[in-house]
């Protein structure tokens, strides 16, 4: 039966609280209530990613989401999509390293049918699965693959830095869309196995956020998650932990067709959820977030050797967290300049650590992007959900942005210091093949970016 | 498990869009404020009258880069130290021209609204326009380009404006410049635009978020009240005209693994009756996976990751300011698909336009969408900027205040009959402009046989 306790507000959390519940299958379940709006979000993270593959199945997690949109024991075909948008709601799911996520939002009366679309599929899936959707999904992800990644400029650059910077055979080696190879061998049966291994109650978390009552809600979610039988048939991810740093430079150089030289790198940083991760953050953005930083300053402004420069962050929790060099060479400037004078602002900001007025500034910007992220009730839900899984405590997503403001200019300087420094990153290089003709391009927004139902 | 029929909803609760409250400051800027409960981060939309029509002959560009130049220094401060203050309010300001104007939207913390706003304010009062910076920011815009002649969704949108509009009408060109305009642009350029256009009697300000506890009056008075200038008639639109003929282009990509496609042409914008109607065949047709396009393209065929098919007002006045057509939209569909699957997608999408124009919608589908449309207000407007950015739209389009919450009344009220007549006047198959950026040794001879128009290869 569903347990709680009552949560109280705490600081940062803009006087949000979270409950958490256990049904007695295993399914953790996290409720906020926020009333402003008509509006409640459905979120369903379970606890597998393409960490979880194994050689020669790389894409089966992504694959398999997909498949998750096909229908299941009361669901015929494209019916989760049809009665949650005709319903006025919209969804999505999502694959990354550590996790696969589905999330529905829906206007408040709604919320219910969004419970039983989630636990039909919980616990049906594979009445419904067949052939046919697998033989589809395989050709529509393949397309994903090429629109996303490989026909697009630099566009397959994260699977080739990721494959510098975490060794073979490391489960964050290869990234979640997986190769086009293994995505046709992926077969029916791995599919099933992939469901009945990772697809239980007790590897989920659940979470229900805004215009809901948490006693009606939580009858709900026991009426039809209730009755899905844990199954404890998963093994634990393969071991993604590694030293501290890289201890030498890994580099690549690829000669392709690009429109412009560019210099990108992935630099080793601590794990998700350590005090160190959100200094490097915070160094990050000192360095390369947004207009005013070093980077920024340096290469676009002053030396204008680049078009854009700038860094951003990959939070892991199973493995070394990336930090995320790019900078893209502006004319004919050559690379070992651009690298010359972002290993000298690297090493002057390790030598003196950030100034006050940056560290503001820094603090400021990852503040908003958190109130940003729980602006929204599928925000909040995403990020209890986050928590949860990841470090077993929802209550710490609401507490996230006092801890990256307690941070001191001191640990900030220390996680450059120990973590940005040539030997601890990984090296990628764009040499492009020809000189591309003269002209001019258009931005109009003419196309649309979104995808329902099927985004890595 | 033990199944449970499926749930039936309960009584839905009421939700509006937000009205905002309209005022004038003393110096003639336009005011629309709205209160969103909740929203700490507040969204502001700055509308000014300066539209690309509007940049002198052979200086495409120069809106743009006054945009960007907004932000990159003022009489006070530097183009480092502008930067550096507005990112320590944590806010970001993106400013952009395009057809009907220059839109400048910051987004702040509400507990540093006021600290921000005197920035904006700073910067549309006392921009520097320094010639060091503006030489900066051309030659950055320059080193963009390529890029984004790489891209092959923007590849196609440049090519299909070119294909539609006629080679004197601003809309045929790109909206950032070309080489060639962009490299002509200097600082007397730019400041020479902003004196034309750029005064805040013509200039609208949309302010929205949770604003308990602000003294808006004061904050804007402080502010963007302190900014000053003569006054203006708003500019004339020219008729926007295009020849959608139904014919083929296509941009080579030796060695492309897919095709983007970009199949459009213009149509009725949001001062058309029709407009309603339209967005709700359009929806039917292409809005989402299970969409009759999606449908066959892509869960029944997997020939694409998604096909989409949209209508997005290009620019928009009121009716009678003018003969002829001064508002339009575009209609297209766009996605892409393997090179392999180019004809055969092709050959499917003209049969699925086809069989629409035949059989029309169902009712069915037309429940479906306006479920969809309307019951996703609520979720669609959660934060204070997609407020911002519609109320902004309207502005810039020449709408009342209450458009978008009359809206979703008038899509309750379409028929099927009427969203199919709608769909079906805005995709007719003899007059629709098909740009694929492709390999064209590979998809010219497969397109050919299909007979959907005539075509032509340019180079990539």
């Amino acid at each position: 039966m569903p347990m709680g306790h009552t949560a109280t507000a705490q600081a940062g959390s803009g006087g949000r609280t979270a409950t958490e519940h256990r049904l007695a299958n295993g399914l953790r379940v996290v409720l906020s209530e926020d009333h402003l709006t008509p509006v409640a979000a459905v979120c369903l993270w379970y606890d597998v990613g393409s960490r979880h593959e194994v050689k020669g199945r790389t894409g089966l997690a992504h694959l398999f989401e997909h498949l998750m949109f096909q229908g299941s024991g009361q669901v015929k075909g494209n019916g989760h999509f049809e009665l949650v948008q005709g319903a006025g709601g919209s969804l999505n799911g999502t694959t990354s390293f550590e996790r696969t996520n589905y999330f529905e939002v829906m206007p408040t009366h709604q919320l219910e049918l969004a419970l039983w679309l989630e636990a039909d599929r919980m616990g049906s899936l594979l009445a419904a699965l067949d052939e046919e959707s697998m033989e589809n999904q395989r050709d529509v992800v393949k397309n994903e693959r090429r629109q996303r990644y490989d026909n697009v400029p630099y566009g397959t650059a994260f699977e080739k830095l990721t494959a510098l910077a975490y060794p073979e055979g490391h489960p964050y080696h290869h990234t979640p869309i997986g190769s086009m190879a293994d995505l046709d061998a992926a077969t029916l049966e791995d599919a099933r196995t992939f469901f009945r291994t990772y697809y239980a109650p007790n590897n989920a978390v659940l979470s229900v956020v805004g215009d809901i009552d948490p006693q009606e809600t939580l009858a709900w979610v026991e009426k039809y998650f209730g009755s899905i039988p844990a199954h404890d048939g998963k093994q634990p991810p393969r071991d993604g932990t590694l030293p501290g740093i890289i201890g030498e430079q890994l580099r690549e150089v690829v000669h392709a067709e690009v429109p412009a030289r560019a210099l990108m790198a992935a630099y080793r940083l601590p794990h998700d959820g350590t005090r160190e991760c959100d200094a490097a953050d915070l160094a990050l953005t000192v360095l390369g977030g947004g207009e005013s930083s070093r980077l920024h300053n340096r290469l676009v402004r002053r030396d204008r050797t680049a078009v854009a420069a700038g860094f951003g962050l990959l939070r892991l929790s199973g493995a070394p967290s990336l930090g995320w060099l790019d900078v893209k060479t502006s004319g004919g400037v050559e690379v070992p300049e651009i690298e010359a004078a972002v290993d000298e602002e690297l090493a002057r900001f390790a030598a003196e650590g950030p100034t006050p007025e940056e560290m503001e500034r820094a603090q400021a910007q990852l503040e908003r992007e958190w109130l940003d992220r729980l602006a929204t009730v599928e925000g909040r839900a995403d990020e209890l959900c986050r928590y949860a899984v990841l470090f077993g405590d929802p209550q710490l997503a609401l507490t996230a942005v006092q801890r990256v403001l307690d941070v001191t200019a001191e640990e900030v300087q220390a996680a450059a210091r120990a973590c940005l420094r040539p030997d601890n990153r990984a090296v990628l290089v764009y040499e492009p093949i020809e000189v591309p003709a003269g002209g001019d391009a258009d931005d109009a927004g003419a196309g649309t970016d979104t995808h329902e139902g099927a985004e890595q | 498990m033990q199944y449970h029929p499926q749930p039936t909803p309960g009584v839905a609760r009421p939700w509006a869009f937000p009205a905002p409250e309209r005022g004038a400051l003393p110096n003639g800027l336009t005011v629309l404020r709205c209160h969103r409960p909740g929203q700490q981060v507040v969204a502001v939309e700055i509308f000014l009258d300066a539209p690309l029509d509007a940049e002198p002959e052979g200086f495409d560009g120069v809106a743009t880069i006054m945009a960007r130049a907004l932000s990159e220094g003022t009489d006070k401060r530097s183009a480092e130290e502008f930067a550096a203050e507005l990112e320590r309010c944590g806010a970001t300001l993106d400013a952009h021209a395009d057809h009907p104007g220059v839109r400048v939207s910051l987004e702040v913390p509400v507990s540093r609204l006021a600290k921000a706003l005197g920035l904006v304010a700073e910067a549309l009062r006392a921009p520097a326009f320094s010639g060091s910076e503006i030489e900066r920011l051309v030659g950055n815009r320059l080193d963009e380009i390529p890029h984004e002649q790489a891209n092959p969704a923007r590849r196609a949108a440049k090519q299909l404006a070119k294909e539609l509009f006629p080679a004197t009408a601003r809309m045929s060109r790109p909206r950032q410049g070309t080489e060639e305009t962009v490299r002509r642009i200097d600082a007397a350029a730019v400041r020479a635009f902003y004196d034309a256009h750029v005064r805040p009697s013509t200039a609208t300000a949309v302010v929205v978020g949770d604003l308990t506890g602000v003294d808006v009056d004061a904050l804007l008075a402080e502010t963007v009240g302190d900014w000053s200038g003569d006054s203006a008639e708003p500019g004339q639109a020219p008729p926007v005209t295009a020849d959608d003929r139904g014919r083929v282009v296509i941009v080579d990509r030796p060695g492309a693994v897919q095709t983007q496609l970009l199949i459009g042409r213009i149509g009725a914008d949001r001062h058309d009756s029709v407009w309603p109607a339209q967005v709700l065949g359009t929806y039917c047709l292409g809005g989402t996976l299970t969409s009759r396009l999606d449908r066959v393209l892509r869960e029944e065929k997997g020939y694409t990751y998604g096909v989409r098919a949209f209508a997005q007002v290009l620019r928009s006045t009121a009716p009678g300011t003018s003969s002829g057509r001064t508002g339009a939209a575009m209609l297209a569909i766009s996605g892409s698909v393997d090179t392999e699957s180019t004809g055969p997608a092709l050959d499917d999408l003209w049969k699925v336009l086809r069989t629409l124009a035949a059989e029309g919608l169902t009712d069915a589908e037309r429940e479906t969408a306006v479920q969809n449309l309307v019951g996703v207000a609520p979720l669609k407007f959660e934060t204070a900027a997609s407020v911002a950015g519609t109320l902004a739209d309207q502005v810039e389009q020449h709408l009342p205040d209450d458009y978008q919450a009359q809206l979703y009344a008038r899509l309750a009220e379409t028929g099927t009959v009427e969203a199919t007549a709608a769909v079906v006047n805005a995709f007719p198959v003899d007059r629709l402009v098909t740009v694929l950026v492709g390999d064209a040794s590979q998809i010219a001879d497969p397109v050919r046989a299909l007979g959907i128009g005539e075509v032509s290869v340019v180079s990539g």
